[in-house]
């Protein structure tokens, strides 16, 4: 199939036909590309909204943003268009969600090198970190940090702001989030699989 | 004695230079023929030749190779990476740097950091701040590196690095409005002369360095000096914007290139796979 590849500044369409994607932008009445790649047409199924977006096949590196807001995708839906069916599954669309390393831990935070970012690998050092009251969502006051994490663990978290001048800030606050380089045994003990030692975390699901 | 760097053998010898343009013969051969031809055979309208090339240095996010004739630079991206610098911001912000090589120019460059370089970096950054989208890329930063290997105009130095930058910027995947196409003028004895090389620059009473984003139409950056009538100015700003934007059709067309080549061979790459497996 022929593939239309656009550069920055390109116009792609009517404003009112399409809402922008990743890699587009609006300006006027018009949809402009604002990086280089292959255009793409993207439908929701459950609703009529057609989004224009603009990739390269491989995402060189990612930048960590807040939540789901400034990518404004949500993965869950599938995109599929009857004229470009291959077109499904685009990388680095999944933004909101990180997987990190965490470098070392204090009483009331872990620090967390951020190593991908949705599944787009990062490939500057992005430092996160998750403070006692963002690792579960019940029993807050109760947390201890050394009872979550550990220095070493890869944790799954998600950004829930830009935080300091030095670091961002994450969370585990959900079933999804947490260590996720074990083999979990219950919500917050999690199994060595060759060691089979047991040692307490706060587990994703898996 | 320079400990830094490898000095030449005690007993070297001065090489010996031909130099085509004596003091003399300046005055001897003519800028242009009475027909407005040049000395390298365009029209006084007319850019040199070009030649640009996007990803050739494979360490940086992004880079690209722009030629001249005898303007040649490269231009490296890196980032966008985490800044270092303690304050928050939560836009990203850019960083640029040009510097000549030491054999860039007719006599020698110190590879130590001079102020045109410096005034030669802000204004880089000034005509390609417009055009980056850098409210996308908080408590980032993203660091551009020119190089110019041969120097053929000062004026058009700056255009080629305005342009290369925004290429390489392209390459790195980062978000732009628009692409940013520069063009250096010159205005000699009246008339306007556009992309001009070093020794026509000799000449000049003033010149005109113009970058705008053709697409959307808009200008990003423009640097004036010398003595210059307002009609003049004008004039030469029409004609600067439209080889800028035959500079975008190279830019547009090289970048496109660039990508189809990389899809054909993860194609292929795909096809030999599925052969295997």
């Amino acid at each position: 199939m022929p593939v239309e590849i656009v550069t920055p500044g390109q116009r792609l369409g009517h404003a009112q036909d399409y809402a922008a994607g990743p890699g587009t932008y609006v300006r006027g009445d018009f949809l402009y590309a604002s990086v280089v790649g292959v255009k793409r047409v993207l439908v929701e199924t459950d609703k009529k909204t057609r989004y224009l977006t603009v990739s390269k096949e491989k995402v060189q590196s990612a930048v960590p943003t807040v939540g789901n807001i400034v990518r404004g995708f949500d993965l869950k839906c599938m995109f599929i268009d009857p004229q470009h069916i291959n077109v499904i599954n685009i990388p680095g669309l999944l933004f909101y969600q990180i997987t990190g390393k965490v470098i070392r831990i204090n009483q009331r935070e872990a620090v967390v090198s951020i190593m991908v970012i949705g599944n787009a690998p990062c490939g500057e050092d992005f430092q996160g970190i998750i403070r006692k009251q963002d690792v579960r969502q019940f029993d807050r006051d109760k947390v201890k940090i050394s009872d979550s994490f550990r220095p070493g663990d890869i944790v799954r978290a998600k950004v829930i702001s830009l935080g300091d001048a030095r670091s961002y800030y994450l969370s585990t606050a959900d079933n999804d989030f947490g260590g996720c380089a074990m083999y979990p045994i219950s919500w917050e003990e999690m199994q060595c699989p060759k060691m089979k030692e047991i040692e307490r975390r706060k587990c994703a699901k898996p | 004695m320079d400990r830094r760097r490898i000095p030449g053998p005690e007993a070297s010898v001065k090489p010996i230079i031909e130099r085509a343009d004596d003091d003399d013969t300046l005055h001897v051969v003519p800028l242009k023929t009475i027909d407005d031809i040049r000395q390298d055979g365009r029209s006084l309208d007319k850019i040199r030749k070009a030649w640009l090339a996007p990803g050739i240095i494979t360490q940086a996010n992004g880079s690209a190779y722009i030629e001249f004739q005898g303007t040649k630079l490269a231009c490296a991206v890196y980032g966008p990476r985490a800044t270092k610098i303690s304050a928050f911001s939560g836009k990203g912000s850019l960083n640029c740097e040009i510097k000549f090589a030491p054999f860039s120019c007719q006599k020698r460059r110190s590879p130590q950091r001079d102020p045109q370089e410096k005034e030669l970096s802000q204004l880089l950054f000034e005509a390609l701040a417009p055009a980056v989208r850098l409210d996308l890329l908080p408590k980032s930063t993203i660091d551009v590196f020119v190089t110019i290997l041969q120097n053929d105009g000062n004026g058009s130095c700056l255009a080629a690095s305005i342009t290369a930058a925004s290429v390489a910027l392209a390459d790195a995947g980062i978000e732009m409005l628009d692409q940013v196409a520069a063009c250096s003028a010159c205005y000699i004895d009246d008339e306007i002369w556009i992309d001009c090389t070093l020794r026509e620059e000799e000449h000049a009473q003033g010149s005109l360095v113009l970058s705008c984003m053709p697409s959307l139409n808009e200008v990003t950056h423009m640097l004036q000096s010398g003595e210059v009538t307002v009609s003049g100015t004008i004039r030469a700003i029409e004609q600067c914007t439209e080889a800028c934007s035959k500079i975008y059709l190279i830019m547009g067309n090289c970048l496109s290139e660039s990508v189809r080549r990389k899809l054909e061979k993860d194609n292929a790459l795909d096809g030999l796979n599925k052969k295997e497996g």
